[in-house]
Protein backbone atom coordinates (compact mmCIF):
# COMPACT_ATOMS: atom_id res chain seq x y z
CA UNK A 1 0.00 0.00 0.00
CA UNK A 2 1.02 3.65 -0.99
CA UNK A 3 1.98 5.45 2.11
CA UNK A 4 -0.67 8.62 2.99
CA UNK A 5 2.60 10.90 3.26
CA UNK A 6 6.42 10.25 1.90
CA UNK A 7 8.91 13.00 2.77
CA UNK A 8 12.18 12.11 0.78
CA UNK A 9 15.37 13.89 1.53
CA UNK A 10 14.00 17.16 1.95
CA UNK A 11 15.82 19.99 1.75
CA UNK A 12 14.92 23.46 1.94
CA UNK A 13 16.87 26.83 2.80
CA UNK A 14 15.98 30.01 3.77
CA UNK A 15 17.73 33.10 1.55
CA UNK A 16 16.50 36.38 3.01
CA UNK A 17 17.59 39.29 1.72
CA UNK A 18 20.51 40.92 3.50
CA UNK A 19 21.00 38.25 5.25
CA UNK A 20 22.63 35.15 5.92
CA UNK A 21 20.68 31.87 4.16
CA UNK A 22 19.48 29.33 6.85
CA UNK A 23 18.91 25.67 5.87
CA UNK A 24 16.53 24.64 7.99
CA UNK A 25 15.72 21.37 6.84
CA UNK A 26 18.56 18.81 5.06
CA UNK A 27 17.76 15.60 4.02
CA UNK A 28 14.72 15.08 5.68
CA UNK A 29 12.88 11.62 5.26
CA UNK A 30 9.58 10.58 7.03
CA UNK A 31 6.92 8.13 5.95
CA UNK A 32 3.29 8.47 7.44
CA UNK A 33 0.69 5.47 7.27
CA UNK A 34 -2.59 6.52 5.99
CA UNK A 35 -4.88 7.04 10.05
CA UNK A 36 -2.15 7.04 11.49
CA UNK A 37 -1.14 9.84 14.56
CA UNK A 38 2.73 10.49 14.50
CA UNK A 39 4.28 13.21 16.62
CA UNK A 40 7.48 15.53 15.77
CA UNK A 41 9.51 16.95 18.30
CA UNK A 42 12.65 18.94 18.43
CA UNK A 43 15.04 21.77 19.43
CA UNK A 44 13.22 25.08 18.67
CA UNK A 45 14.38 26.16 15.13
CA UNK A 46 15.18 22.79 14.04
CA UNK A 47 12.49 23.11 10.71
CA UNK A 48 9.21 21.67 12.35
CA UNK A 49 7.39 24.77 11.33
CA UNK A 50 9.42 25.25 7.84
CA UNK A 51 8.66 20.58 7.32
CA UNK A 52 4.73 21.35 8.21
CA UNK A 53 4.40 24.52 5.29
CA UNK A 54 5.84 22.02 2.92
CA UNK A 55 3.27 19.57 3.69
CA UNK A 56 1.16 22.00 3.73
CA UNK A 57 2.25 23.11 0.24
CA UNK A 58 2.93 26.70 0.79
CA UNK A 59 7.07 26.32 0.82
CA UNK A 60 8.65 24.37 -2.56
CA UNK A 61 12.23 22.40 -1.46
CA UNK A 62 15.35 23.18 -2.75
CA UNK A 63 15.61 19.22 -2.84
CA UNK A 64 13.50 16.06 -2.57
CA UNK A 65 10.19 15.86 -2.45
CA UNK A 66 6.87 15.21 -0.53
CA UNK A 67 4.21 12.70 -1.96
CA UNK A 68 0.50 12.97 -0.64
CA UNK A 69 -1.22 9.14 -1.36
CA UNK A 70 1.81 9.23 -4.09
CA UNK A 71 1.17 12.73 -5.83
CA UNK A 72 3.78 15.00 -5.40
CA UNK A 73 2.71 18.39 -3.38
CA UNK A 74 2.67 20.99 -5.56
CA UNK A 75 0.20 23.18 -3.54
CA UNK A 76 -2.06 23.56 -1.46
CA UNK A 77 -4.86 21.04 -1.41
CA UNK A 78 -8.67 20.69 0.56
CA UNK A 79 -7.40 17.28 1.91
CA UNK A 80 -4.76 19.09 3.95
CA UNK A 81 -5.62 22.02 6.77
CA UNK A 82 -3.28 23.14 9.02
CA UNK A 83 -3.48 24.75 12.98
CA UNK A 84 -0.80 27.48 12.66
CA UNK A 85 1.61 28.01 15.42
CA UNK A 86 1.24 31.79 15.51
CA UNK A 87 -3.31 31.22 15.24
CA UNK A 88 -3.37 33.29 11.83
CA UNK A 89 -7.04 34.23 12.57
CA UNK A 90 -8.18 37.77 10.66
CA UNK A 91 -8.67 39.98 12.81
CA UNK A 92 -11.29 41.48 10.68
CA UNK A 93 -13.53 38.73 11.39
CA UNK A 94 -15.38 37.49 13.88
CA UNK A 95 -14.93 33.66 15.56
CA UNK A 96 -17.50 32.28 13.11
CA UNK A 97 -16.68 33.95 10.13
CA UNK A 98 -13.08 32.78 11.03
CA UNK A 99 -13.99 29.82 11.41
CA UNK A 100 -16.08 29.87 7.90
CA UNK A 101 -13.23 30.57 5.90
CA UNK A 102 -12.07 27.02 4.44
CA UNK A 103 -16.19 26.47 4.16
CA UNK A 104 -16.47 29.35 2.33
CA UNK A 105 -13.19 29.37 0.23
CA UNK A 106 -14.72 26.49 -1.40
CA UNK A 107 -18.04 27.99 -1.93
CA UNK A 108 -20.19 26.08 0.35
CA UNK A 109 -23.55 27.81 0.87
CA UNK A 110 -23.79 30.33 3.61
CA UNK A 111 -26.54 28.09 5.59
CA UNK A 112 -24.18 24.76 5.85
CA UNK A 113 -21.01 26.42 6.71
CA UNK A 114 -22.89 28.41 9.30
CA UNK A 115 -24.56 25.88 10.66
CA UNK A 116 -21.18 23.18 10.22
CA UNK A 117 -19.03 26.36 12.02
CA UNK A 118 -20.82 26.20 15.04
CA UNK A 119 -20.82 22.95 15.73
CA UNK A 120 -17.31 23.09 16.00
CA UNK A 121 -17.00 26.30 17.83
CA UNK A 122 -19.21 24.29 20.13
CA UNK A 123 -17.06 21.44 20.19
CA UNK A 124 -14.23 24.01 21.18
CA UNK A 125 -16.22 25.72 23.78
CA UNK A 126 -16.17 28.70 22.45
CA UNK A 127 -20.13 29.05 21.40
CA UNK A 128 -20.43 32.43 23.84
CA UNK A 129 -18.12 33.93 22.07
CA UNK A 130 -19.20 33.61 18.27
CA UNK A 131 -19.46 36.93 17.63
CA UNK A 132 -16.26 38.64 19.18
CA UNK A 133 -13.00 39.10 17.22
CA UNK A 134 -9.84 37.62 17.54
CA UNK A 135 -8.46 40.83 19.60
CA UNK A 136 -11.01 40.01 22.21
CA UNK A 137 -9.92 36.89 22.97
CA UNK A 138 -6.80 34.92 25.27
CA UNK A 139 -4.25 33.13 23.48
CA UNK A 140 -6.04 29.83 24.46
CA UNK A 141 -9.19 30.63 23.07
CA UNK A 142 -7.64 32.21 19.47
CA UNK A 143 -6.11 28.47 19.42
CA UNK A 144 -9.00 27.01 19.85
CA UNK A 145 -10.66 28.79 17.16
CA UNK A 146 -7.54 28.09 15.08
CA UNK A 147 -8.45 24.51 15.71
CA UNK A 148 -12.09 24.47 14.53
CA UNK A 149 -11.54 26.56 11.63
CA UNK A 150 -8.53 23.46 10.40
CA UNK A 151 -11.48 21.10 11.38
CA UNK A 152 -14.57 22.29 9.47
CA UNK A 153 -13.25 21.87 6.61
CA UNK A 154 -13.08 18.14 7.17
CA UNK A 155 -9.52 17.69 6.01
CA UNK A 156 -8.02 13.78 5.51
CA UNK A 157 -4.49 15.06 6.87
CA UNK A 158 -4.13 17.30 10.14
CA UNK A 159 -1.38 19.20 10.21
CA UNK A 160 -0.98 20.38 13.93
CA UNK A 161 1.73 23.64 14.94
CA UNK A 162 2.14 23.06 18.21
CA UNK A 163 -1.96 23.48 18.55
CA UNK A 164 -2.59 23.34 22.57
CA UNK A 165 0.44 25.50 23.48
CA UNK A 166 -1.51 28.42 24.56
CA UNK A 167 -3.88 26.30 26.35
CA UNK A 168 -3.86 26.18 30.46
CA UNK A 169 -3.24 22.54 31.59
CA UNK A 170 -6.99 21.78 32.31
CA UNK A 171 -8.28 22.68 28.69
CA UNK A 172 -5.32 20.70 27.16
CA UNK A 173 -6.45 17.94 28.45
CA UNK A 174 -10.16 18.14 26.82
CA UNK A 175 -8.45 19.45 23.40
CA UNK A 176 -6.74 16.14 23.70
CA UNK A 177 -9.19 13.99 24.33
CA UNK A 178 -11.32 15.59 21.66
CA UNK A 179 -8.68 15.42 18.83
CA UNK A 180 -8.14 11.43 19.57
CA UNK A 181 -11.78 11.14 19.29
CA UNK A 182 -12.30 13.01 16.29
CA UNK A 183 -9.15 11.21 14.64
CA UNK A 184 -10.13 7.82 15.94
CA UNK A 185 -14.12 8.90 14.26
CA UNK A 186 -12.96 10.28 11.16
CA UNK A 187 -10.10 8.30 10.53
CA UNK A 188 -7.54 11.23 9.73
CA UNK A 189 -4.10 11.77 9.44
CA UNK A 190 -2.07 13.78 11.83
CA UNK A 191 0.89 15.42 11.79
CA UNK A 192 1.30 16.78 15.23
CA UNK A 193 4.33 19.21 16.33
CA UNK A 194 4.65 19.51 20.25
CA UNK A 195 7.34 20.57 22.70
CA UNK A 196 5.81 18.55 25.49
CA UNK A 197 7.00 15.12 25.26
CA UNK A 198 4.57 13.76 27.16
CA UNK A 199 1.76 15.27 25.06
CA UNK A 200 3.86 13.24 21.84
CA UNK A 201 3.73 10.22 24.01
CA UNK A 202 0.04 10.18 24.94
CA UNK A 203 -1.63 10.90 21.93
CA UNK A 204 1.03 9.19 18.89
CA UNK A 205 0.96 6.11 17.16
CA UNK A 206 4.88 7.04 16.47
CA UNK A 207 7.08 9.54 17.64
CA UNK A 208 9.72 11.53 15.13
CA UNK A 209 12.85 13.08 16.98
CA UNK A 210 14.17 16.03 14.83
CA UNK A 211 17.51 16.54 15.02
CA UNK A 212 19.05 20.15 15.60
CA UNK A 213 18.75 22.65 12.63
CA UNK A 214 19.28 21.61 9.86
CA UNK A 215 16.37 19.56 11.08
CA UNK A 216 16.40 15.92 10.01
CA UNK A 217 14.73 12.82 11.32
CA UNK A 218 17.12 11.72 14.02
CA UNK A 219 14.90 8.86 15.29
CA UNK A 220 11.67 7.76 15.46
CA UNK A 221 9.82 5.70 18.13
CA UNK A 222 7.38 3.66 18.27
CA UNK A 223 4.33 4.27 21.29
CA UNK A 224 3.17 0.88 22.29
CA UNK A 225 0.60 1.97 24.20
CA UNK A 226 -2.98 0.58 23.64
CA UNK A 227 -5.70 2.16 21.93
CA UNK A 228 -7.87 3.99 23.02
CA UNK A 229 -5.77 5.73 25.06
CA UNK A 230 -7.08 6.37 29.03
CA UNK A 231 -5.74 9.61 31.24
CA UNK A 232 -4.25 7.07 33.87
CA UNK A 233 -1.88 5.47 31.14
CA UNK A 234 0.00 8.78 31.71
CA UNK A 235 0.94 7.32 35.29
CA UNK A 236 2.01 3.79 34.29
CA UNK A 237 5.74 3.26 34.74
CA UNK A 238 5.41 1.94 30.82
CA UNK A 239 4.77 5.78 29.78
CA UNK A 240 7.61 7.06 32.33
CA UNK A 241 9.68 4.66 30.39
CA UNK A 242 8.58 5.97 26.92
CA UNK A 243 8.98 9.78 28.25
CA UNK A 244 12.29 8.84 29.43
CA UNK A 245 13.26 7.79 26.19
CA UNK A 246 12.42 10.52 24.50
CA UNK A 247 13.90 12.91 26.60
CA UNK A 248 17.49 11.35 26.08
CA UNK A 249 17.15 11.46 22.51
CA UNK A 250 16.34 15.24 22.69
CA UNK A 251 18.60 16.48 25.05
CA UNK A 252 21.47 15.59 22.69
CA UNK A 253 20.00 17.40 20.26
CA UNK A 254 19.19 20.64 22.79
CA UNK A 255 23.16 20.10 23.88
CA UNK A 256 24.25 20.53 20.24
CA UNK A 257 21.77 23.94 19.80
CA UNK A 258 22.95 25.60 22.34
CA UNK A 259 27.08 24.66 22.54
CA UNK A 260 26.38 25.08 18.29
CA UNK A 261 24.56 28.47 18.40
CA UNK A 262 26.83 30.24 21.34
CA UNK A 263 30.45 29.11 18.98
CA UNK A 264 28.76 30.90 16.13
CA UNK A 265 28.50 34.27 17.63
CA UNK B 1 -18.05 60.93 40.28
CA UNK B 2 -20.97 60.90 38.11
CA UNK B 3 -20.13 63.99 36.62
CA UNK B 4 -16.35 62.74 36.37
CA UNK B 5 -18.12 59.61 34.59
CA UNK B 6 -19.87 61.54 32.22
CA UNK B 7 -16.65 63.63 31.42
CA UNK B 8 -14.84 60.56 30.11
CA UNK B 9 -17.38 59.21 28.39
CA UNK B 10 -17.55 62.38 26.13
CA UNK B 11 -13.78 63.75 26.55
CA UNK B 12 -12.96 63.59 23.01
CA UNK B 13 -16.18 66.06 21.70
CA UNK B 14 -15.73 68.16 25.25
CA UNK B 15 -11.73 69.11 24.90
CA UNK B 16 -12.23 69.52 21.28
CA UNK B 17 -15.20 72.31 21.74
CA UNK B 18 -13.29 73.67 24.51
CA UNK B 19 -10.21 74.36 22.33
CA UNK B 20 -11.93 75.63 19.07
CA UNK B 21 -13.53 78.45 21.32
CA UNK B 22 -10.71 78.90 23.23
CA UNK B 23 -8.66 79.71 20.18
CA UNK B 24 -11.38 82.11 19.37
CA UNK B 25 -11.90 83.78 22.16
CA UNK B 26 -7.96 84.86 22.31
CA UNK B 27 -8.07 85.61 18.93
CA UNK B 28 -10.91 88.40 19.79
CA UNK B 29 -9.23 89.36 23.26
CA UNK B 30 -6.40 89.78 21.38
CA UNK B 31 -7.66 92.12 18.73
CA UNK B 32 -9.91 93.99 20.54
CA UNK B 33 -8.06 94.72 24.11
CA UNK B 34 -4.58 93.31 23.56
CA UNK B 35 -3.32 94.92 20.29
CA UNK B 36 -4.82 97.24 18.11
CA UNK B 37 -4.45 96.44 14.76
CA UNK B 38 -5.52 97.83 11.54
CA UNK B 39 -8.57 96.41 10.23
CA UNK B 40 -7.66 96.90 7.20
CA UNK B 41 -5.15 93.70 7.52
CA UNK B 42 -6.86 91.51 10.48
CA UNK B 43 -10.33 91.27 11.99
CA UNK B 44 -11.93 89.92 14.94
CA UNK B 45 -13.94 86.67 14.87
CA UNK B 46 -17.07 88.46 16.06
CA UNK B 47 -16.53 90.53 12.79
CA UNK B 48 -16.26 87.37 10.97
CA UNK B 49 -19.18 85.31 11.87
CA UNK B 50 -21.39 88.87 11.10
CA UNK B 51 -20.02 88.55 8.13
CA UNK B 52 -20.35 84.94 7.70
CA UNK B 53 -24.24 85.07 8.64
CA UNK B 54 -24.96 87.74 6.14
CA UNK B 55 -22.84 85.48 3.67
CA UNK B 56 -25.62 82.47 4.53
CA UNK B 57 -28.75 84.39 5.04
CA UNK B 58 -28.16 86.16 1.65
CA UNK B 59 -27.71 82.85 -0.03
CA UNK B 60 -24.52 83.97 -2.16
CA UNK B 61 -22.05 81.39 -0.39
CA UNK B 62 -24.46 78.26 -1.10
CA UNK B 63 -23.77 78.44 -4.88
CA UNK B 64 -20.15 78.88 -4.71
CA UNK B 65 -20.21 76.27 -2.25
CA UNK B 66 -22.26 74.04 -4.77
CA UNK B 67 -19.48 75.02 -7.67
CA UNK B 68 -16.40 74.33 -5.70
CA UNK B 69 -18.12 71.02 -4.07
CA UNK B 70 -18.97 69.54 -7.01
CA UNK B 71 -15.39 69.89 -8.54
CA UNK B 72 -13.89 68.65 -5.28
CA UNK B 73 -16.42 65.65 -4.95
CA UNK B 74 -15.31 64.40 -8.70
CA UNK B 75 -11.83 64.95 -8.40
CA UNK B 76 -11.72 63.22 -5.10
CA UNK B 77 -14.23 60.00 -6.19
CA UNK B 78 -11.82 59.67 -9.28
CA UNK B 79 -8.52 59.90 -7.15
CA UNK B 80 -10.41 57.34 -4.57
CA UNK B 81 -10.82 54.87 -7.67
CA UNK B 82 -7.08 54.91 -9.38
CA UNK B 83 -5.35 55.57 -6.42
CA UNK B 84 -6.00 52.74 -4.55
CA UNK B 85 -5.76 49.75 -6.88
CA UNK B 86 -2.74 51.44 -8.33
CA UNK B 87 -1.26 51.47 -4.80
CA UNK B 88 -2.12 48.18 -4.37
CA UNK B 89 -0.67 46.66 -7.58
CA UNK B 90 2.04 49.03 -7.08
CA UNK B 91 2.36 47.10 -3.51
CA UNK B 92 1.88 43.30 -4.61
CA UNK B 93 3.55 43.67 -7.63
CA UNK B 94 7.19 44.02 -7.48
CA UNK B 95 7.56 44.63 -10.67
CA UNK B 96 5.20 47.55 -11.12
CA UNK B 97 6.97 48.99 -7.92
CA UNK B 98 10.04 48.95 -9.63
CA UNK B 99 8.42 50.81 -12.61
CA UNK B 100 5.90 53.27 -11.34
CA UNK B 101 7.50 53.83 -8.40
CA UNK B 102 10.00 56.79 -9.26
CA UNK B 103 7.51 58.69 -11.20
CA UNK B 104 4.90 58.56 -8.66
CA UNK B 105 7.51 59.46 -6.00
CA UNK B 106 8.96 62.41 -8.03
CA UNK B 107 5.24 63.50 -8.36
CA UNK B 108 3.70 63.40 -4.80
CA UNK B 109 6.99 65.48 -3.93
CA UNK B 110 6.60 68.20 -6.68
CA UNK B 111 4.12 71.11 -6.20
CA UNK B 112 1.34 70.10 -9.01
CA UNK B 113 -0.48 73.43 -8.37
CA UNK B 114 1.94 74.81 -10.22
CA UNK B 115 0.39 72.90 -12.68
CA UNK B 116 -2.79 75.05 -12.24
CA UNK B 117 -2.07 77.85 -15.43
CA UNK B 118 -1.56 74.67 -17.68
CA UNK B 119 -4.67 72.67 -17.20
CA UNK B 120 -6.46 75.81 -17.79
CA UNK B 121 -5.15 76.07 -20.35
CA UNK B 122 -5.80 72.50 -21.62
CA UNK B 123 -9.04 72.24 -20.12
CA UNK B 124 -10.39 75.88 -19.51
CA UNK B 125 -11.82 77.57 -16.89
CA UNK B 126 -15.22 75.22 -15.94
CA UNK B 127 -15.19 72.16 -13.91
CA UNK B 128 -12.97 69.66 -15.52
CA UNK B 129 -9.52 72.04 -15.05
CA UNK B 130 -10.43 71.79 -11.75
CA UNK B 131 -11.32 68.42 -11.33
CA UNK B 132 -8.17 67.39 -12.95
CA UNK B 133 -6.45 69.66 -10.43
CA UNK B 134 -7.88 67.89 -7.53
CA UNK B 135 -6.94 64.55 -8.84
CA UNK B 136 -3.88 65.22 -9.36
CA UNK B 137 -3.30 66.59 -6.01
CA UNK B 138 -5.41 63.95 -4.03
CA UNK B 139 -4.73 60.30 -6.14
CA UNK B 140 -0.78 60.40 -4.48
CA UNK B 141 -2.18 60.22 -0.88
CA UNK B 142 -4.36 57.09 -1.72
CA UNK B 143 -1.42 55.53 -3.84
CA UNK B 144 1.30 55.76 -1.51
CA UNK B 145 -0.32 54.89 1.78
CA UNK B 146 -2.43 51.84 -0.18
CA UNK B 147 0.95 50.83 -1.21
CA UNK B 148 1.92 50.90 2.66
CA UNK B 149 -0.57 49.14 3.81
CA UNK B 150 -0.21 46.01 1.16
CA UNK B 151 3.56 46.19 2.11
CA UNK B 152 2.48 45.77 5.90
CA UNK B 153 -0.17 43.36 5.33
CA UNK B 154 0.64 40.20 7.49
CA UNK B 155 2.21 37.22 5.65
CA UNK B 156 0.90 34.81 7.76
CA UNK B 157 -2.75 35.79 6.92
CA UNK B 158 -2.06 35.81 3.10
CA UNK B 159 -0.90 32.09 3.92
CA UNK B 160 -3.80 30.97 5.61
CA UNK B 161 -6.10 31.95 2.89
CA UNK B 162 -4.02 30.53 0.48
CA UNK B 163 -3.62 27.23 2.79
CA UNK B 164 -7.45 26.84 2.70
CA UNK B 165 -7.53 26.89 -0.87
CA UNK B 166 -7.47 31.09 -1.36
CA UNK B 167 -7.22 32.11 -4.83
CA UNK B 168 -5.35 35.35 -5.53
CA UNK B 169 -8.69 37.18 -6.03
CA UNK B 170 -9.82 35.96 -2.87
CA UNK B 171 -6.34 37.24 -1.42
CA UNK B 172 -6.92 40.87 -2.68
CA UNK B 173 -10.64 40.91 -0.95
CA UNK B 174 -10.05 38.92 2.07
CA UNK B 175 -7.10 39.87 3.05
CA UNK B 176 -5.55 42.98 1.68
CA UNK B 177 -8.18 45.03 1.30
CA UNK B 178 -9.37 44.90 4.64
CA UNK B 179 -5.85 45.53 6.03
CA UNK B 180 -4.98 48.50 4.26
CA UNK B 181 -8.22 50.18 5.38
CA UNK B 182 -6.33 52.03 8.57
CA UNK B 183 -4.29 53.48 6.11
CA UNK B 184 -6.86 54.55 3.31
CA UNK B 185 -8.42 56.08 5.89
CA UNK B 186 -4.93 58.23 6.84
CA UNK B 187 -4.89 58.58 3.21
CA UNK B 188 -8.24 60.12 2.68
CA UNK B 189 -7.67 62.68 5.33
CA UNK B 190 -4.21 63.82 3.73
CA UNK B 191 -6.26 63.98 0.28
CA UNK B 192 -8.66 65.97 1.06
CA UNK B 193 -6.78 68.68 2.84
CA UNK B 194 -4.72 68.49 -0.97
CA UNK B 195 -8.17 68.59 -2.53
CA UNK B 196 -9.03 71.76 -1.13
CA UNK B 197 -5.95 73.62 -1.95
CA UNK B 198 -6.42 72.19 -5.45
CA UNK B 199 -9.70 73.47 -5.85
CA UNK B 200 -8.85 76.96 -4.35
CA UNK B 201 -5.79 77.43 -6.55
CA UNK B 202 -8.23 76.21 -9.55
CA UNK B 203 -10.63 79.21 -8.64
CA UNK B 204 -8.01 81.39 -7.73
CA UNK B 205 -6.47 81.24 -11.19
CA UNK B 206 -9.56 81.89 -13.33
CA UNK B 207 -13.12 81.34 -12.13
CA UNK B 208 -16.00 82.97 -11.73
CA UNK B 209 -17.73 81.14 -9.07
CA UNK B 210 -17.09 79.30 -5.95
CA UNK B 211 -15.03 79.45 -2.95
CA UNK B 212 -11.50 79.75 -3.66
CA UNK B 213 -13.48 82.92 -6.25
CA UNK B 214 -15.13 84.31 -3.82
CA UNK B 215 -12.28 84.43 -1.04
CA UNK B 216 -9.97 85.98 -4.02
CA UNK B 217 -12.41 88.57 -4.70
CA UNK B 218 -13.58 89.70 -1.73
CA UNK B 219 -9.79 89.87 -1.02
CA UNK B 220 -9.43 91.83 -3.56
CA UNK B 221 -11.91 94.59 -2.80
CA UNK B 222 -10.99 94.46 0.41
CA UNK B 223 -13.53 92.84 2.62
CA UNK B 224 -11.43 90.56 5.44
CA UNK B 225 -14.41 90.24 7.39
CA UNK B 226 -16.37 88.40 4.07
CA UNK B 227 -12.99 86.46 3.16
CA UNK B 228 -12.39 85.32 6.69
CA UNK B 229 -15.88 83.74 6.62
CA UNK B 230 -15.03 82.17 3.06
CA UNK B 231 -12.29 80.53 4.56
CA UNK B 232 -14.20 79.75 7.61
CA UNK B 233 -16.32 77.83 5.27
CA UNK B 234 -13.94 75.87 4.08
CA UNK B 235 -12.59 74.62 6.83
CA UNK B 236 -16.01 73.41 7.95
CA UNK B 237 -16.27 71.39 4.96
CA UNK B 238 -12.78 70.13 5.58
CA UNK B 239 -13.83 68.98 9.26
CA UNK B 240 -17.23 67.47 8.35
CA UNK B 241 -15.43 65.51 5.38
CA UNK B 242 -12.89 64.36 7.82
CA UNK B 243 -15.36 63.62 10.66
CA UNK B 244 -17.87 61.82 8.10
CA UNK B 245 -14.54 59.81 6.85
CA UNK B 246 -14.31 58.43 10.50
CA UNK B 247 -17.63 57.55 11.28
CA UNK B 248 -17.36 55.81 7.91
CA UNK B 249 -14.35 54.18 9.24
CA UNK B 250 -16.24 52.68 12.39
CA UNK B 251 -19.05 51.79 10.09
CA UNK B 252 -16.17 49.85 7.45
CA UNK B 253 -14.08 48.35 10.57
CA UNK B 254 -16.17 47.11 13.32
CA UNK B 255 -12.85 45.16 14.47
CA UNK B 256 -11.06 48.63 15.02
CA UNK B 257 -13.64 50.18 17.97
CA UNK B 258 -12.54 49.37 21.66
CA UNK B 259 -8.80 48.46 20.12
CA UNK B 260 -7.76 52.14 19.30
CA UNK B 261 -5.39 53.46 22.10
CA UNK B 262 -6.83 55.45 24.83
N1 LIG C 1 10.51 32.95 6.39
C1 LIG C 1 11.74 32.69 6.88
N2 LIG C 1 12.79 33.37 6.45
C2 LIG C 1 14.02 33.12 6.93
N3 LIG C 1 14.30 32.18 7.83
C3 LIG C 1 13.30 31.45 8.30
C4 LIG C 1 11.94 31.66 7.86
N4 LIG C 1 11.14 30.79 8.50
C5 LIG C 1 11.95 30.08 9.31
N5 LIG C 1 13.24 30.47 9.20
C6 LIG C 1 14.40 29.87 9.90
O1 LIG C 1 14.35 28.49 9.69
C7 LIG C 1 14.67 27.80 10.88
C8 LIG C 1 13.55 26.83 11.23
O2 LIG C 1 12.39 27.54 11.56
P1 LIG C 1 11.05 26.83 11.98
O3 LIG C 1 10.05 27.87 12.18
O4 LIG C 1 10.73 25.76 11.02
O5 LIG C 1 11.47 26.19 13.38
P2 LIG C 1 10.59 25.33 14.41
O6 LIG C 1 11.24 23.99 14.51
O7 LIG C 1 9.17 25.36 14.03
O8 LIG C 1 10.84 26.12 15.76
P3 LIG C 1 9.86 26.36 16.99
O9 LIG C 1 9.82 25.08 17.75
O10 LIG C 1 10.54 27.43 17.77
O11 LIG C 1 8.54 26.74 16.44
C9 LIG C 1 14.89 28.85 11.94
O12 LIG C 1 16.27 29.00 12.10
C10 LIG C 1 14.32 30.10 11.38
O13 LIG C 1 15.08 31.22 11.75
MG1 LIG D 1 7.50 26.23 14.82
Amino acid sequence: MVPCIQASDVTLTFRPKDREAVTAINGLTLEVARGEFVSIVGPSGCGKSTFLNVLLGLLKPDKGEIQLNGKRISGPGEERAMVFQEFGLLPWRTVLANVELGLELKGVAADTRRKRARGLIELVGLTAFENHYPHELSGGMKQRVGLARALVTEPEVLLMDEPFAALDAQTRDLMQTELLQIWDRAKKTVIFVTHSIEEAAYLSDRVVIMSARPGKVKEVLRIGLPRPREYEMRLSPGFNEIKSRIWSTLKEELVTRIGGDGAQR
Amino acid sequence: MALRDRYYEHQRPILGTVSVIGFFLLWEWLLTSVVTVDPFFLTQPSKVAAAAKELFLGGAIWQDLAVSSKAFLWGFSAAVIVGIPTGVFMGWRRRAEYTLDPFFTALYASPLVALAPLLIIIFGVGLTGKVVLVFLLAVFPFIFNAFAGVKSTDRLLVNVVRSFGGKEKDIYWKVILPSILPYMVAGARIAIGRGIVGIIVGEFYAASEGIGFAISRFGDTYRLPEMFAAILVLMILAVVFTEGLRKLENVLAPWKIGQEAR
